[in-house]
């Protein structure tokens, strides 16, 4: 059975549809809830959601824009040449490639596809994978214009290197491509015919214009495929910082354990683009613990809802099962920690 | 079998023809929005002014890919499929018309910068965001804003030491029910990046007829420091010997 994608669409509906719901469904409790009359909710409501839109909208398009350009310029040869022979060092520099190779989590996982297919060796992919989401130029500008220089962005990128670089590592010693990926996703690695090729043909460089061309529909394109994730979830960050009352948040948020299991969920189900997921995670600085907003800036971007179903693509349900387990422990460990142990 | 698919894409070629026009409206729509706020100023009522920059670039990818999917669709049916990598939800009614909420937001709601209403008890009368600066206070005093008095404050051992000291602050009007009716207090909002992390911090200021001003409305407000007790602290109170309403300044923020 090859993979077809219209496959998966009833099961994306179908989370959506439940987002959406969500989201109407606290702000009429919520709305309700309040003292204050409906007109004046709204109007709050609505410059809080603008402002996080608005902040955040220019670095999802220039992510956009940077996916489409590798689609259209950069063939995975261009990748895997200056790889170090070295597994170790090789797995190390997988964590770096995203910075030449800037993609957010939705971009990394066809990338990550075709390189397998190019003869990346698994691991590295892993890595390259877990880290490029967030370590790459973009997401640095992001949020360092969210949070400026400081623990947070320092904290961000190293725990994302380590997670990254551990779980590829764990993947070079215990485990064989054709038990990590799927079948058709193996071939070549595993001395495959040329059959592949059928499907994922090698791809040649494209002239400049048509390839211009390309890059920007694609970004368009992909607009519509991310921006819902980030409305949706600046429409639910906005809904809690004008409804949830502060006591509440604050509850929530000072447990050093408890606002770290919370930011991890809500970084898994909102599912915003690594490109501009610094700015929610701004309305929860105010009242979350420092390690909680680290875990929902560096897990987030790992693993969330539509990462998964990208995963299961190309990974075995097992492994998928790892993709999600290793940097959810790890990333919840370290901010766990850092909340009892650094004082921020 | 055949007849049945063609059947069906035929029916989708239309739909998708006019979701494609849609989306192309939605990008060129977004990147007007983008540039009507950057004209009416609106901008500052979201971001801080330092990061205006972005919105142009927002603007001008707006309008590229909007004018981009035009031209695409003006030439006719596909010349070209792109069958990239890329697992792309099909468009469908739902996402466009979530792609549309910041349009609609933003153009059915009048655009307003955070005010009193916002403030919801949590203001400070500190300015702990910002104390990681060791201000240097340069310039006449009479030009500092709240946020500049509030760090001067906090920066100082003895509170006693400013009265006397006279002070011209522009603000919007807070109040709380417990409040006396001589007093109100003469706030701002401060961001550092956009509305997602601002907070409210604010001067109490006494005035006999504070009445007079009722809340979020923009005042300036001239007078002099005395020490006095506020909400159970000992804090400097402005007293006033001038209120004057204003409107809203430029930038509705303040940026520490």
């Amino acid at each position: 059975m090859s993979e077809h994608p219209h496959k998966k669409q009833p099961r994306r509906h179908w989370l959506l549809r439940l987002a959406a719901t969500a989201v109407i469904g606290i702000l009429l409790v919520a709305v309700l809830s309040t003292g204050q009359d409906a007109g004046t909710i709204l109007s709050i409501f609505s410059t809080r959601f603008l402002g996080i839109f608005i902040e955040a909208v220019p670095f999802l398009l220039l992510g956009t824009l940077a996916s489409g350009m590798i689609e259209a310029f950069i063939t995975p040869e261009d990748i895997t040449r200056f790889l170090p022979r070295n597994p170790f060092w090789a797995t190390i520099s997988g964590a770096f490639m995203g910075f030449a190779f800037p993609v957010c989590e939705c971009g990394v996982v066809p990338v990550v596809r075709r390189l397998f297919n190019k003869g990346l060796p698994m691991w590295v992919g892993i890595t390259f994978l877990l880290a490029a989401p967030v370590m790459n130029p973009v997401v640095l500008v992001s949020t360092l214009s969210a949070f400026g220089f400081g623990q947070i962005l320092i904290g961000r990128f190293v725990v994302t290197a380590v997670v990254a670089i551990a779980v590829g590592l764990v993947f070079a010693l215990g485990a064989k491509p054709q038990e990590v990926l799927r079948p058709h996703a193996t071939l070549p690695v595993t001395g495959g015919s040329g059959q592949i090729l059928l499907k994922v043909p090698p791809t040649p460089r494209k002239p400049l214009l048509i390839g211009l061309r390309d890059a920007l529909q694609m970004a368009g394109d992909e607009f519509f495929d991310m921006g819902r994730y980030l409305i949706i979830g600046s429409l639910l960050a906005a809904a809690m910082q004008t409804l949830v009352s502060q006591e509440t948040l604050l509850a929530l948020g000072r447990g050093p354990v408890v606002s770290v299991l919370v930011l991890q969920t809500l970084a898994f189900v909102l599912s915003v683009c690594s490109t501009v997921d610094a700015f929610l995670a701004l309305a929860f600085a105010g009242t979350f613990t420092t390690g909680s907003v680290l875990a929902f800036l560096t897990f987030g971007p790992m693993v969330d809802i539509k990462s998964t179903l990208m995963f299961l693509g190309v990974f075995r349900r097992r492994t998928v099962a790892y993709l999600i387990i290793l940097p959810l422990l790890m990333t919840m460990l370290i901010s766990i920690w850092l909340n009892l142990n650094v004082v921020f | 079998m055949q007849a049945v698919e063609h059947d069906h894409t035929h029916h989708d070629h239309d739909k998708e023809h006019a979701q494609a026009w849609a989306k192309a409206l939605l990008l060129l729509g977004l990147g007007l929005y983008f540039v009507y706020n950057i004209i009416t100023g609106n901008l500052a009522n979201y971001v801080n002014a330092r990061f205006g920059w972005l919105s142009y670039v927002a603007a001008g990818l707006f309008l590229l890919l909007g004018a981009i999917s035009v031209g695409v669709l003006l030439r006719g049916p596909d010349d070209h499929d792109h069958h990239h990598d890329h697992d792309h939800a099909p468009l469908t009614w739902g996402v466009l018309a979530i792609i549309s909420v910041p349009l609609v937001l933003g153009t059915l709601i009048p655009s307003r910068p955070l005010g009193a209403a916002a403030v919801e008890g949590n203001i400070s009368l500190n300015s702990s965001v910002s104390t990681s600066s060791i201000t240097t206070f340069t310039g006449d005093p009479l030009t500092w804003n709240v946020l500049d008095w509030l760090r001067a404050f906090n920066q100082s051992d003895d509170l006693g030491s400013f009265n006397g000291r006279e002070a011209d602050v522009v603000g919007f009007v807070y109040r709380e029910i417990t409040f006396p009716d001589d007093q109100f207090m003469v706030a701002r909002f401060t961001i550092s990046c956009c509305v997602a992390d601002s907070s409210a911090i604010g001067l109490p200021v006494v005035f006999a007829d504070a009445t007079d001003f009722p809340a979020d409305t923009w005042v300036q407000v001239h007078g002099t420091f005395q020490i006095g007790e506020f909400r159970g602290d000992t804090v400097p109170l402005l007293y006033a010997d001038t209120i004057e309403v204003i409107d809203q300044p430029e930038h509705p923020y303040l940026y520490p």
